[in-house]
Parts: C-alpha cells; sequence; structure tokens
C-alpha cells in the first residue's frame, strides 16, 4: 500500500490513542510516501494548541504533531461539522496549518487512499 | 490477498481480540496470506502469560499462540506499548530487577517498523 489515511477520531489524553497513534505516524513516514491525517469527532481536540496535560498527568505530546511536515506529511483534514458542534470558529487555535473539508470533500480524500488505520 | 490483521484491545472485556482471532482462522481458511498480526494499543495485553481464566473459559492468549504456531504466523507485539502495560520479556523483567517477565510464548517485541513495513506490502489493513 502506498497511501495511507489516519484517522483520529479520540480527544487527547482520555485514551492512549493520541498518542499511539502518533507513534505510529512517525514510524509509517519512513517508510510510506503518502500519508493523509483526518480528524474528525473529538479527535479535532488533538491539535489545540497549549495544552496543560501534566496538570492530569498525562504526557504532552501535541507538540510532535509539529514535527510531521519534517517527515514530508502536510495533509491535516479536519472535518468542518466536527469543528462547529465544538464551537471551533478559529483556525489558528490549532497547532498546524489544517484543511478544513465539508462532508463530500471529506469523504472523497479518504476514498482516495488505499488503507485506513482508525485511532 | 495479502492481509494485516491490527489487533487493539486486551484478550478480555470487549470482543475485538476473539473477533480478530476468528478472522485471520477464516482468512487462512479461505487461501489468503496472513504473515504477521501486530498487537498494539491495549491489545498488547493478549501477550500476557499471566491470563488465566478459569477451566471452562475461552484463553485467548492460548488460542494466539496456537493459532501463530501452527499456520507459522508471526505475534508481534510493539514493545513500548507492551512495557507500558506491564507485559515484558525475561530480559527486560532482569534489567528491572523482577525474577521473571510475563510474555507468552510465540509472541515477539517488535518495533513499530515491522508494521509499516507489513503495511507498505500488503494488500488489506483490518484493525480490531
Amino acid at each position: 500500500m502506498k497511501s495511507i489515511a489516519f484517522i483520529f477520531s479520540h480527544a487527547p489524553h482520555g485514551t492512549s490513542f493520541g498518542r499511539e497513534g502518533l507513534d505510529i505516524i512517525l514510524s509509517a513516514s519512513l517508510t510510506i510516501q503518502d500519508i493523509s491525517i483526518f480528524f474528525i469527532g473529538d479527535g479535532v481536540f488533538q491539535l489545540v494548541k497549549n495544552q496543560q496535560p501534566e496538570i492530569i498527568l498525562s504526557r504532552n505530546y501535541a507538540s510532535a504533531f509539529c514535527i510531521l511536515p519534517l517527515y514530508g506529511i502536510n495533509k491535516f483534514y479536519f472535518y468542518s461539522d466536527s469543528l462547529i458542534e465544538r464551537g471551533f470558529l478559529e483556525k489558528d487555535i490549532f497547532l498546524l496549518d489544517i484543511q478544513i473539508l465539508n462532508t463530500y470533500v471529506f469523504q472523497e480524500k479518504l476514498s482516495q487512499c488505499e488503507g485506513i488505520i482508525n485511532f | 490477498m495479502n492481509y494485516v490483521v491490527i489487533v487493539t484491545r486486551a484478550a478480555y472485556g470487549t470482543e475485538n481480540s476473539s473477533t480478530a482471532l476468528l478472522f485471520s482462522r477464516a482468512l487462512i481458511d479461505s487461501g489468503h496470506k496472513l504473515n504477521s498480526i501486530f498487537f498494539y494499543f491495549g491489545g498488547v495485553l493478549n501477550a500476557n502469560q499471566m491470563i488465566f481464566p478459569a477451566d471452562d473459559e475461552c484463553n485467548l492468549v492460548k488460542y494466539w499462540e496456537d493459532f501463530g504456531f501452527q499456520f507459522k504466523i508471526k505475534l508481534n507485539v510493539c514493545i513500548s506499548a507492551a512495557s507500558r502495560r506491564g507485559v515484558i520479556s525475561d530480559e527486560q523483567a532482569l534489567r528491572a530487577g523482577l525474577q521473571k517477565g510475563n510474555l507468552a510464548n510465540g509472541f515477539k517485541l517488535t518495533g513499530l517498523n515491522e508494521l509499516s513495513e507489513a503495511i507498505q506490502k500488503c494488500d488489506r489493513i483490518v484493525q480490531f
């Protein structure tokens, strides 16, 4: 498989899916050329700036998302409805330059990937 | 077709692991290729040798062991996810000052690069 989609659908820190999912992406970036990352549902919280998870005894891994562009990963797709439902109306509260997609385009981008892994 | 199966939940508590086992058996029965299975996230707990259910209950750890052995399928366990969850090899146990590790027979601790390479080579990924 040459193109893989990774989907984040859980908020950070409540489960380890975000942190361990990010580990898979970092490793996959060395062997898989075309990686897209999708954020849907509570997954949109993953990239929120100014997280302070140390207070709740969790590890601050959000900044590690910022090194993904150095690994050639630049496709960060956010589902527009999930952002609206959660009151995220400004793009600059996120750590990376994200693309916000409506239902149709989101599905379209996802269907272009050969494999999908969910976190 | 060449498949990769990823197990993300523990042996007991959710149905994910047992469904993954049944699916993997079905793959082999129908002539597909399954080189390795990856245990990641809570799925690493499937490699805990100390899982010891009552006699009239399924022991998925044993079932996975037998399946891997019978069909020569690698049971890969992510080493960092496993150490966080208390599944360690004898060598790691020694370093931690413990008498013995608890990694079940037939399972192998590996890095995530093994998973990435398997994904690159496969036709289908199925995640449980």
